[in-house]
């Protein structure tokens, strides 16, 4: 049996200067959720709020493992917050705001590579808050902004008012290729429920069962995916992930230096496998790892459900970049034994992973 | 020699650390009033907290400067604690304070610089820029005008009155803790990875020394500079630093005392003990490497302070309890 979960969520708020960050803040401070909730902010970020339970910091990023950019985390994160964590009087929540030109992976990696960080709190979600008006201005030569996206289990399109109808669609489609998981909320405001912030369970294993299907039959219609949704609460496993857990590839690799910055022509997309039956565990794993090894600095965020051969329960699993965790996620039951993995990264091939996914279903 | 229940004082929250001033002990726990309590565990006074959290407070014997998330600092006048200064430098987290060995200079972490306030709460120097905000500060004990700072891996050695360092090594990691050796010849960082920096400032040198299984969470030299005493895991590591290159190429003792995770280690002043306390409340005294004494406490060890005489060891824990054993 598990034991009780009493990691403090964390939720990780970004998007551009002038999205809606300072509006949704003051809200999710002032609003009566009965919540008690911290607010970490940059020192030297576009909010300044004056309330006494936001605290300032500077975003200080160092790698944990020489060089390896999956492994960059946020130093002053892992001090601020192991002080936190020592109160006797915890807080509900922690909500951390990135300047708008941060790249969000190493806000995310700090609660994975950090196994303090990973003990005592867990990630909730990555909002990211878009400004409908005038994100199309800078999503094609801004790669803070496409990360954003990439990272994002949220994605609030802000200012809806501001345009038409017809442009909302289309840059909902956009948005939709880029990140293809991620729930889409339209406000104005940032007016919406809390809970579409701080109750989202994106990186949650046992709520991984909620891979938007919508997405899938947008990809591929002729497959009815209705029955994939929603299962979950029962996943009861103790956290045994074998060889499984925390899959760390090579990290020594030049090429995992981060130099992708500020190239224009690299586009974000998302891709997602299905296979009706079951997967060979092995290869599937080994595939993976590999995947993740080579491809993991280019690769925001993976997450998938598998059926493996010989296992009466599904295999759910997330990643963020080379970072994976995965877990049992509850018997199949009667369901169709089926496995999904979807991936949104860059220069993500869509004909090599669905031949490499193929090769290791059965 | 062996420890004996003196004293005892509760504070609010989990202590953040324990220091001796005089005859007087000053409690800062993560929240909630910084205590000043006299050896018998008596309150004298309890001093304004800063708001959402506590920085790791600093004493002399007639002044406790404390600080914390609001960005303030205050100094207190000991032992009447009347408040004397208070500064309030930004929005900014201040993390911990520290006094100059001769009590006149407190040396700020404040963002990417390092802050020289005088017994005033006046600036007299600003450090910096650091790459990284600058998590802590060490003075040299045998010199009051040389602090050495830590930011993202590295660190930086001042002298008052130069605005450039004297002295500095950089890696490509960052630092949570710094020390320097009383005898003025090492200083050592504690890394956010498993591994500290010893700096030999006779060689310009610094020494990487990897292999720990945590996070070094305890650093501390004996009084005499000759041993470095680390902790994370359960096993404290003892580093001789007497030979030419220091520990260099040398195997350190490994005190296996505990079952838990040492986070507290303090040698006496006389250098002849060490204690060590783990996160399951057990606090061990040695002296050789071998145990003497040991007591076993309801919560997590976070912070031990001798006496300046040797005869009383703070002990203070993770529920806010400090207790004060007698050494007999």
């Amino acid at each position: 049996m598990a034991t009780e979960d009493t990691r403090v969520p964390v939720t990780i708020l970004t998007g551009f200067l002038g999205a809606g960050k300072t509006t949704l803040l003051n809200r999710i401070l002032t609003e009566e959720h009965g919540l008690r909730i911290a607010v970490i902010e940059n020192e030297f970020g576009e909010i300044g709020i004056d309330h006494e339970l936001v605290i300032n910091t500077d975003e200080e990023l160092f790698e944990m493992n020489n060089g390896c950019i999956c492994c960059t985390v946020r130093g002053d994160l892992i001090r601020i917050l192991g002080n936190l964590m020592k109160r006797r009087d915890k807080f509900d929540h922690i909500l951390i705001e990135t300047t708008g030109l941060a790249d969000p992976g190493p806000v995310v990696q700090t609660f994975f590579a950090d196994e303090e960080m990973q003990d005592k709190l867990k990630v909730n979600a990555v909002v990211t808050l878009v400004d409908a008006k005038h994100i199309l201005l800078h999503i094609d030569d801004s790669e803070e902004a496409k990360e954003q996206i990439a990272f994002a289990d949220v994605i609030i399109l802000n200012k809806s008012d501001l345009v038409t109808p017809a442009e909302l669609d289309s840059l909902e489609r956009r948005i939709r290729g880029m990140n293809a998981l991620a729930k889409i909320h339209r406000t104005t405001n940032a007016q919406l429920p809390i809970a579409n912030v701080l109750d989202v369970g994106g990186f949650n294993l046992d709520r991984a069962m909620e891979l938007d299907p919508h997405f899938l039959e947008e990809e591929d219609d002729e497959h009815d995916h209705s029955h994939c949704d929603h299962e979950h609460g029962h996943c009861e496993h103790d956290h045994d992930h074998s060889d499984c857990d925390h899959e760390h590839g090579d990290c020594k690799h030049e090429e995992h230096h981060h130099h992708h910055h500020h190239h224009h022509d690299e586009t974000v997309t998302s891709v997602a496998l299905e296979h009706v039956g079951d997967c060979d565990g092995e290869k599937l794993n080994a595939w993976l790892s590999e995947l993740l090894r080579t491809k993991g600095q280019d690769i925001f965020r993976t997450k998938g459900i598998v059926a493996v051969r010989n296992n009466p329960k599904r295999i759910v699993f997330q990643g963020v970049h080379m970072i994976m965790n995965a877990a049992d996620g509850g018997p199949w039951g009667e369901r169709q034994r089926k496995s999904v993995l979807v991936f949104i990264g860059r220069h993500l091939d869509r004909a090599e992973l669905t031949k490499a996914f193929q090769a290791c279903t059965l | 020699m062996g420890l004996k229940k003196y004293a005892a004082v509760q504070a609010d929250d989990c202590i953040l650390n324990v220091q001796w001033a005089g005859d007087h002990l000053c409690v800062t726990p993560v929240t909630g009033a910084i205590l000043v309590v006299d050896k018998e565990g008596e309150i004298t006074s309890a001093l304004p907290d800063h708001g959402l959290g506590n920085g790791a407070s600093s004493a002399t014997p007639d002044l406790v400067a404390t600080c914390g998330f609001d960005g303030r600092v205050r100094f207190h006048s000991l032992p009447a604690c009347e408040q004397v200064a208070e500064v309030k430098l930004g929005r900014s987290v201040i993390e911990r304070v520290v006094w100059s060995p001769d009590g006149q200079h407190l040396a700020v972490g404040f963002g990417k610089n390092l802050l020289i306030l005088d017994r005033k709460g006046e600036t007299v120097a600003t450090f910096g820029e650091h790459q990284t905000s600058v998590t802590d500060a060490a003075w040299n004990p045998k010199n009051a005008r040389e602090v050495a700072s830590v930011s993202g891996g590295g660190a930086r050695m001042w002298r008052l009155g130069a605005t450039e360092p004297f002295a500095k090594f950089d890696w490509g990691g960052a630092s949570l803790s710094v020390a320097w050796s009383p005898d003025g010849r090492w200083l050592v960082t504690g890394d956010q990875t498993a591994s500290v920096h010893l700096y030999d400032f006779n060689r310009d040198y610094p020494l990487h020394i990897q292999g720990y299984e945590t996070k070094v969470k305890a650093m501390a030299f004996s009084p005499d500079g000759k041993k470095l005493a680390t902790g994370g895991s359960p096993m404290v590591t003892v580093w001789d630093c007497t030979p030419k290159n220091g520990p260099e190429g040398s195997t350190p003792g490994q005190l296996q005392f505990h079952q838990g995770d040492v986070e507290a280690i303090a040698w006496s002043p006389d250098g002849k003990y060490l204690a060590t306390g783990d996160i399951l409340g057990r606090l061990v005294l040695s002296a050789n490497d071998k145990p003497v004494s040991a007591f076993q406490g309801e919560n997590n060890i976070t912070s031990l302070a001798w006496n300046p005489d040797g005869t009383l060891l703070a002990v203070g824990d993770g529920d806010g309890l400090v207790v004060v054993f007698q050494a007999v």
